[in-house]
This record gives C-alpha cells, sequence and structure tokens, in this order.
C-alpha cells in the first residue's frame, strides 16, 4: 500500500513537472527511462538505428505535449503509447505511405533488416537469448511488442491493452501466441 | 489429448496472471502425472527468462543529445509563451484604454454641461490626459526587454 502511494506520488510529481516544462524533470525522466524506451522501440520496429531517432523525438513529444498526462495513471504506458505512435506514422512514412512498414499481423509487413547483425542478436546476454534472438527477429512485432510489454516492463495486461489500443483479449492472444513461437526456438533442440 | 490442449491453455494463462488460485493447484495436480505438461512449463519458463536476458543499452552520447535537443526545446517554448503573454497584454491594455477613454469622454461630457468647458475642449482633455497615455503604456509592453515587461 505504502509503495503504490509512493508511486502514486511520484507520478504527480511528474506530471506536475510535464506541465510546467520542469527541464530537470525531463533530463531525470531521460535518465531513468530511454534505454527501456530504446528496447521498446527495437522490438516495435525490429531496427537498432531507428530506435534511437525515435526515442528522440518522442522526448519531444513528451516535452510539447506533457500537460495531456494527468498523473493517474503510470507514467511508462503513457510514454510507451506515445513511442508507438511515432513508430507507427515513422514505418508508414518508410514504406511510402503504403501498407508495406506498417505495424500488422503479417510478419513480412515489417522493415527490411539492417545489414549486420540484428539487433536482437547484438543484445542477446545469455545462451538462450542468443537462440531466441533469430526468432524474435522474425516473430511480428505486435507479438514481439506483447511480449515485450508483458514480460520485460511487466506491464499488467489492462494497462498493454491501453498502450497499443486493443482489447484485453487480442493482447494475451497475441503473447501466447508469441510464446508458442519463441518456444518452439528450445523444442527442436 | 483434450485435457492436454486445456490445461496447456490454462498453462499459458498462468504465466500472464490471468488464473485463479484454484485453478492454479489444478495445473500443480495435472502435472504430477503429465510429463508432457510439465515439460510445456519449464520451455515456457525458460522462454521467458530467455527474453529477459537481452540489454539493450542507450549509448551515454544519446542520453547527452536528447538532454541538449530538450533544453534547446524548452528555451524555445518559453521564448514563445513570452510573446505570446506580451501579445495578449498589449491587446489588454489597449482595449481597456480605449473603453476607458470612451467612459471618460462620456463623463466629461456630463460634466460639461455645468462648468464653462465646451465639448470639445472636454474631447481634447481626453485625449491627451487619458487616451494618449494608456495607448503609450499598451505599446510600451511591447518595447520593454523581456524582464521589466512584468508579465515575462
Amino acid at each position: 500500500m505504502a509503495l503504490s502511494s509512493t508511486a502514486e506520488a511520484e507520478d504527480a510529481r511528474i506530471a506536475r513537472g510535464l506541465r510546467e516544462s520542469d527541464l530537470e524533470l525531463l533530463t531525470s525522466l531521460v535518465e531513468r527511462y530511454q534505454h527501456r524506451l530504446v528496447r521498446y522501440l527495437v522490438y516495435l520496429t525490429g531496427r537498432r538505428d531507428y530506435a534511437d531517432d525515435l526515442a528522440q523525438e518522442t522526448w519531444i513529444r513528451v516535452l510539447q505535449r506533457g500537460s495531456a498526462y494527468n498523473g493517474r495513471q503510470r507514467f511508462d504506458p503513457w510514454l510507451f503509447a506515445i513511442a508507438r505512435n511515432l513508430a507507427i506514422d515513422y514505418l508508414r512514412q518508410k514504406g511510402k505511405g503504403g501498407q508495406n512498414a506498417s505495424l500488422s499481423n503479417d510478419r513480412d509487413a515489417v522493415l527490411q533488416p539492417s545489414s549486420g547483425p540484428s539487433p536482437f542478436e547484438a543484445a542477446a546476454r545469455s545462451e538462450d537469448a542468443i537462440r531466441l534472438a533469430d526468432r524474435l527477429q522474425v516473430l511480428s512485432p505486435l507479438h514481439r511488442e506483447a511480449l515485450l510489454l508483458r514480460f520485460q516492463e511487466d506491464l499488467s495486461l489492462h494497462e498493454i491493452a491501453k498502450v497499443v489500443g486493443a482489447p484485453v483479449t487480442t493482447v494475451s492472444s497475441r503473447i501466447y501466441r508469441g510464446l508458442s513461437e519463441l518456444r518452439s526456438a528450445f523444442e527442436e533442440k | 489429448m483434450d485435457s492436454d490442449k486445456r490445461f496447456r491453455e490454462l498453462i499459458d494463462r498462468s504465466f500472464t496472471g490471468e488464473i485463479s488460485e484454484r485453478e492454479r493447484q489444478l495445473i500443480q495436480a495435472h502435472i504430477r502425472d503429465c510429463d508432457d505438461c510439465k515439460h510445456y512449463i519449464e520451455l515456457t519458463a525458460r522462454t521467458i527468462r530467455g527474453l529477459r536476458e537481452f540489454a539493450f543499452a542507450a549509448g551515454l552520447e544519446s542520453h547527452v543529445r536528447v538532454r541538449d535537443i530538450l533544453a534547446h526545446h524548452t528555451a524555445t517554448m518559453r521564448q514563445h509563451n513570452v510573446r505570446l503573454k506580451v501579445r495578449s497584454a498589449f491587446v489588454l491594455t489597449l482595449s481597456m484604454s480605449l473603453v476607458g477613454s470612451l467612459i471618460a469622454c462620456w463623463g466629461a461630457r456630463l460634466l460639461a454641461v455645468h462648468t464653462h468647458f465646451g465639448i470639445a475642449q472636454v474631447q481634447a482633455g481626453v485625449l491627451v490626459f487619458w487616451l494618449l497615455p494608456s495607448v503609450c503604456a499598451a505599446l510600451s509592453t511591447l518595447v520593454a526587454p523581456g524582464e521589466n515587461r512584468g508579465i515575462a
């Protein structure tokens, strides 16, 4: 209970700071959330080179629209929702207004991977992670996103549903489907 | 087989925290006798553990770059806000001076009936002693440096 009231007070403090465009607060938020933001954007786009630019854009958007955050919900899902919208716009632009680079269930619909090792290979820190890296690269961004938000960001299904703008049942089925695809990395050996 | 499928769905739900305590006990009882489902749980747990073993470090230079960009944007936004406040203050002062002059002119006309001043003299007085100073006050909000405007 004490923990949750501390978190609520913290979110209220963030909301106040954002309303006042408090640069000190923004700097501390960048320190705290930048690596999580970049990770989320890598999962969404499958590309490390886009993630840094998008993270930068996300922080500018946070500064410009800071007064829209009311502090009654957690800050991180709100931040991810902003990043997600920007990523979708960005992917659409990269796809020249077509459908081929937007977020979709179709695994062919993601951006072409960059040359060299995939961002997942580069970030893998264990044997099991290395085995998962290839699967993650070809997994649909929507499934990757759901897995990340649930198992790395520890967001509840309701919070994920808010971030991705989909019903809770859709979110759960994305998680199960994603898990099932990744599990096969261990089943074959 | 059907029972295994049902249990696997339940196991999946257990990893997203969607099951009740009773369902959790059911799974525990089932895997005592079912090696396939036990293996399924182990594989799923291993997959989730593996997912947590990716580290995407954001470089220090990316923090610094974002900080610099935010500082620049904050300064631009502040300047924009000051300009907006100055314009609003100008419009407000000007409208107050015009409305005030009209009221003063009307009051002076009423008073002029009982004095020896003519209407033209009263209007000149309002112009010189009310309207001109108040318009000058409005204009001064535009030309004064930011910190001296009293509104920045």
